[in-house]
């Protein structure tokens, strides 16, 4: 079963992104947090990890203010940095879609941290999790919860695609969706296992998307990526 | 490094997404740009990096344990290799040297906290603190308070030499010394500046030292690095 990527539909109308334009795309990585004063490379050390069970007590007393932007990684507290006007919009394009789905198909999880086991507590953009009328009250919702991950990617592409797809597959998330937005497209990884996702489509405008989980649930991309003209 | 797209494995549990079903796009595409799933280079995401009181607060509520070894190094808790017997030995030989001839002149400070005013709580192994009363119990000393740090080195070398010689110096502490046990030597660094200090001596053994801000006390190296021959 092959099939060819489609360019971008030309009846669309919509100009494709130009990346470069707005500097959107390949905004070269950023140099590794640098040492306040060492040039040279520092002689490794080790960082003390953190556990979940630590991570959540670090919250609990204050040492973490509930309204900070950050994210437990393999032990490590990591920043998450402020978002952009289009992560926004991102994010809220995906919730007016789920809204006319019946609300008992799932539990829609919104910038809340997945618990995914001892060393790991990403946030998603967004998750969809099996229904629960109690809305997890109390609990902390893990892979085996988990229906759907998404993440809304602007500068973050890189780091969305290459290190929370492939922690949230690794951990046996159904399926994760990244809208990739200096590209102007949905790269969804399907087919999870230790390694990561096996799979990995992309999907452009004119496409329609189901998650393998909600198969009833069908959204349009071009309903996830900026309207024709936005931000002109 | 270009990764191929896998086939859905066969038996993953979930329903392999079909995309000729309803004429939705899709299918095996080129991987993006960049993509490597296996080993990737983690793109840039800061550390969340901790005050000193963050630090302490973390003793104190039981998320990092008194036992543990670990300080405080540019806001990153850092896990202290641990002591080999050469190195503890060295830590033996510097206490005894500098405590018999402390009384009335200095305080010896061994492996425990001083404050860097960066943020950093580091733990050298012996710290020369001016002498005071009441023996710092209202608040750890900082760098005015030091007159000479040293630490012993035997796999820490690197570190101990490039990063922690460098913080010292920032932080103005004017004298730092490594017992180098690899090298079976003494290296002292004066002249701190906001780069390092400016000045290295190698003193061997038969050698004497003096430390800047106690020009009386002359010590021997010999007394300070582990007994001759002890290893043979």
């Amino acid at each position: 079963m092959t099939t060819q990527v489609k360019p971008p539909p030309a009846s669309s109308g919509v100009a494709p992104r130009q990346p470069s334009q707005d500097g959107f795309a390949a905004a070269p990585a950023k140099p590794p947090p640098a040492m306040a004063v060492a040039a040279p490379p520092a002689p490794a050390r080790e960082s003390r990890k953190f556990t979940v069970a630590e991570y959540i007590r670090m919250a609990e007393t204050g040492i973490l203010d509930g309204q900070e932007r950050v994210e437990l990684i393999d032990g490590e507290v990591l920043t998450m940095p402020p978002m952009g006007p289009e992560h926004f919009s991102g994010i809220m394009g995906y919730t007016q879609a789920f809204r006319r789905f019946p609300v008992e198909w799932f539990c829609l999880l919104v910038q809340a941290p997945l618990w995914l086991d001892e060393y790991f507590a990403p946030e998603p953009d967004l998750a969809l999790l099996k229904f629960r009328a109690d809305n997890y009250w109390g609990l902390r919702p893990g892979p085996a919860d988990t229906l759907l991950a998404i993440e809304v990617a602007k500068s973050s592409l890189q780091y969305d695609r290459e290190i929370k797809a492939h922690i949230y597959g690794r951990a046996g998330i159904p399926e994760t969706w990244v809208l990739n937005l200096p590209e102007d497209c949905l790269e969804r990884f399907t087919a999870p296992g230790p390694q990561g996702y096996a799979r990995h489509d992309i999907l452009r405008r004119g496409d329609k998307v189901r998650p393998v989980a909600l198969p009833d649930l069908e959204l349009a991309v071009d309903e996830l990526l900026p309207p024709a003209g936005a931000g002109e | 490094m270009t990764t191929q797209v896998k086939p859905p494995p066969a038996a993953s549990g979930v329903a392999p997404w079909q995309p000729s079903r309803d004429g939705t796009a899709a299918a095996p595409v080129k991987p993006p740009p960049a993509m490597a799933v296996a080993a990737p280079p983690a793109p840039a995401r800061e550390s969340r990096k901790f005050t000193v009181s963050e630090y302490y607060r973390m003793a104190e509520v039981g998320i990092l344990h008194h036992t543990e070894r670990v300080e405080l190094i540019d806001g990153e808790i850092i896990v202290m290799a641990p002591i080999g017997e050469p190195h503890a030995t060295g830590v033996d030989r510097l206490t005894l040297a500098f405590a018999e001839v402390s009384r009335g002149r200095f305080i010896v400070r061994v492996q425990n906290p001083i404050r860097l005013n960066d943020g950093g709580a580091p733990q050298p192994d012996l710290v020369i603190l001016r002498l005071r009363e009441d023996f710092y119990i209202s608040a750890h000393p900082g760098p005015g308070d030091v007159l000479l740090i040293i630490e012993v080195s035997d796999s820490t070398l690197d570190f101990d030499r490039e990063v922690k010689s460098r913080r010292y110096a920032a932080a103005g502490i004017p004298e730092m010394w490594v017992l180098n046990l690899p090298e079976d030597c003494l290296e002292r660094f004066t002249a701190p500046g906001p780069q390092g200090y400016a000045r290295h001596d190698i003193l061997r053994r038969g050698d004497r030292v003096s430390p800047v801000a106690l020009p009386d006390l002359e010590l021997a190296v010999d007394e300070l690095l582990p007994p001759a021959g002890a290893e043979e």
